[in-house]
């Protein structure tokens, strides 16, 4: 689910950046060390959409670096259980299939997935109905569930099923 | 469309899922006496006999305690069978509500004890539509959360390495997938793992965890074949309302409007009060009258004449022959409302008319000069509006002379008249109901002297002079 939220960081600035461009370098360096970033509280930050406000600095004794503390707005992507998601085919093996929905990465494990699809080994390993007529490889589109989140300080793992109603493979880009 | 295949299914839900709720809290002790399991049957058999009800009735016909009962309703209110709704209202507003009771012929709710002050009432009406729903839920959640747990479904798969019994899960994936082949491997030992429930299905007798396991899976098996054998009547009865359309009261005001129209429409004939015919006004059809049309008809014959009569010449409804005795001098009235069209078409303007006047009617034709009887009413009413006029100049007069009135009154005999001038003299009691008194009089003098008597013997000492009369 996504969130735009607020959140402050202190960020400490080199002494070469004061000057006129002394807010754009601020900000610029925000966007490249937090963003992309994962924390098990807010989940993934995907982008920063504005800067709330940029306190006072505090020159570090010794190295001269600079602190400021600064209140941005970012969007955050964090996946619940239960919510439905949907993702891309990374890599299909006999235990299962892993995907990824934007940053985050779901295993769904092989007793997850419809009885009727059988596992064929070979260059290209796929889950495949009997008659053929649905296929899961890597680069296939899916709707899961997520069934469980294994939230670390700075990762979230999640698993997930396509064994129920309307969930499975979306869209096949190997048959379009 | 009938409500009865609705009402079978209420029933069966009420005692398939709430025949051992308790408005007692867990923690108080359960004595014989508080204990009220059932109490959910027996509100819901009771609610599909009747429509709206005021929760304090239901409480007094059922005998239980209307807190209780509250407290059984805001449970089944949660539990999305039934619809509440509460309002502020004066006895006036009771009374509309009473009305609407008398015309769909359920007899429960008697006219309630008239009170001036504002009170909150609460009423409660099955909500059959949504009954249908949630039930169909629930059932599917039951069968659903049941047959995911026989398949394993929503449980994290833990994985085993058979060579150091390390366990992982499902979420430790990412760590244990290898280049090199399709498996996942151990940490410690690169053994291949394996499913737990691949281990579970070689290996017959395992440890007492798997044994437990595999208790619970039976036990979740047996539970869900006894669902579909004892829930079976209840599944029946569900596919067979299916394709039934569902009984709506409507919100409590609609219901009311709908209600007094449908027993205005059936007014005069016993059929309005019966179950079948009532259930068929509401089947969806609107009727001609609705919403506005409630101040007329709650009103009608129970008091303010003179708003009657303004709130029926509005409507568009044809137009009523006014009994003779509500007309007034001043009145603008037509020729049909004043009776003055036609035998006929007089005879059928009163049957339809309000109470009163049927009334009114009954007593006249108990008398023995029947044949006679139209055109004698109507000279007779004639006249009576004559007199009428001439009673408030004389009464203008008592009003002057009353003093001398009140000490010769004893010695008068009794004329209509007189009758007439008597009850002038009280100011509480207003022109029609003098005119009864006059128009009895004249109309068979014995009635008229009974009448007369009765009302007038407690009053004061006149009573002796009538009987002379
Ligand atoms: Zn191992």
């Amino acid at each position: 689910m996504f969130f735009h939220i607020v959140l402050e960081r202190n960020m400490q600035l080199h002494p070469r950046f004061f000057g006129r461009n002394l807010r754009d370098n601020l900000v610029a360096k925000l966007m490249k060390d937090v963003e992309g970033t994962c924390s098990g509280r807010h989940g993934f930050v995907v982008a920063i959409t504005g800067i709330e406000n940029i306190g006072k600095g505090l020159i570090r004794e010794g190295t001269g670096y600079v602190t400021f503390p600064v209140k941005y707005q970012c969007v955050v992507f964090r996946p619940f259980k239960g919510e439905i998601l949907e993702a891309v085919v990374t890599m299909v093996n006999k235990m299962g299939f892993f995907a990824e929905a934007g940053p985050v990465q779901i295993f769904v494990s092989n007793h997850l997935i419809p009885d009727d699809m059988e596992f064929q080994s070979g260059d290209m390993p796929n889950y495949t109905t009997s008659d053929g007529s649905v296929k899961i490889q890597k680069d296939s589109e899916v709707r899961l569930k997520i069934i469980g989140t294994r939230v670390d300080a700075t990762e979230i793992f999640c698993i997930g099923t396509i064994k129920d109603d309307f969930l499975g493979v979306i869209n096949d880009p190997a048959a379009a | 469309m009938s409500i009865e295949p609705f009402n079978r299914l209420v029933k069966l839900v009420a005692r398939a899922f709430y025949d051992d709720f308790t408005t007692k809290g867990e923690n108080q002790p359960k004595s014989g006496r508080s204990d009220n399991r059932g109490i959910v049957v027996v509100v819901l058999d009771a609610l599909t006999r009747r429509q709206w009800v005021r929760e304090e009735d239901l409480a007094k016909s059922l005998s239980l305690h209307s807190k209780q009962l509250r407290r059984t309703l805001r449970f089944l209110e949660e539990e999305k069978l039934v619809t509440r709704d509460h309002r502020r209202e004066t006895a006036k507003g009771a009374k509309i509500y009473s009305a609407a009771v008398a015309a769909t012929g359920d007899g429960s709710a008697k006219d309630g004890e008239e009170k001036i002050k504002l009170h909150t009432h609460s009423y409660c009406c099955l909500d059959y539509a949504q009954i249908h729903d949630v039930v169909r839920y629930r059932l599917h959640r039951l069968k659903k959360k049941l047959k995911d747990e026989l398949e394993n479904k929503n449980t994290v798969q833990e994985y085993i390495c058979p060579n150091c019994s390390r366990r992982y899960t499902a979420l430790d994936a990412l760590r244990l997938v290898s280049m090199e082949d399709e498996y996942f491997h151990c940490e410690s030992c690169n053994g291949e793992l394996v499913a737990e429930s691949d281990k579970l299905a070689a290996q017959e007798a395992g440890d007492g965890d798997d044994n437990a396991r595999r208790r619970r899976r039976e036990k979740l098996k047996d539970t869900l074949q006894k669902m579909e054998v004892q829930l079976k009547p209840l599944m029946d009865q569900l596919s067979r309302v299916k394709d039934l359309s569902t009984p709506e009261f409507g919100s409590l005001l609609a219901w009311e409007a709908r209600a007094h129209a449908a027993g205005r429409g059936g007014s005069g004939d016993a059929g309005a009060n019966d179950g079948s015919k009532s259930s068929q006004g509401y089947g969806g059809t609107p009727m001609p009258f609705l919403g506005d049309t409630k101040v007329e008809v709650s009103f009608a014959g129970l008091e303010g004449k003179e708003e009657d009569v303004k709130s029926e010449a509005a409507t568009s409804t044809p137009l009523k022959v006014l009994p003779p005795w509500m007309i007034k001098q001043g009145m603008n009235l037509t020729k049909e409302q004043r009776g003055e069209v036609g035998e006929e078409s007089k005879m059928e303007g009163t049957s339809t008319s309000s109470q009163l006047s049927d009334d009114k009617k009954s007593t006249v034709q108990s008398d023995d000069k029947k044949s006679i009887q139209d055109e004698y009413i109507k000279a007779y009413y004639a006249a009576l509006l004559k007199k009428q006029q001439e009673l408030e100049e004389s009464a203008k007069k008592q009003e002057q002379l009353s003093d001398s009135n009140i000490a010769n009154g004893h010695s008068d005999t009794s004329s209509s008249r007189q009758v007439g001038m008597k009850s002038k003299r009280d100011p509480e009691e207003d022109v029609w109901e003098e005119a009864q008194y006059a128009g009895n009089t004249s109309e068979s003098y014995r009635v008229g002297d009974l009448n007369v008597q009765a009302d007038e013997s407690g009053e004061d000492d006149d009573d002796v002079d009538w009987e002379e009369g």
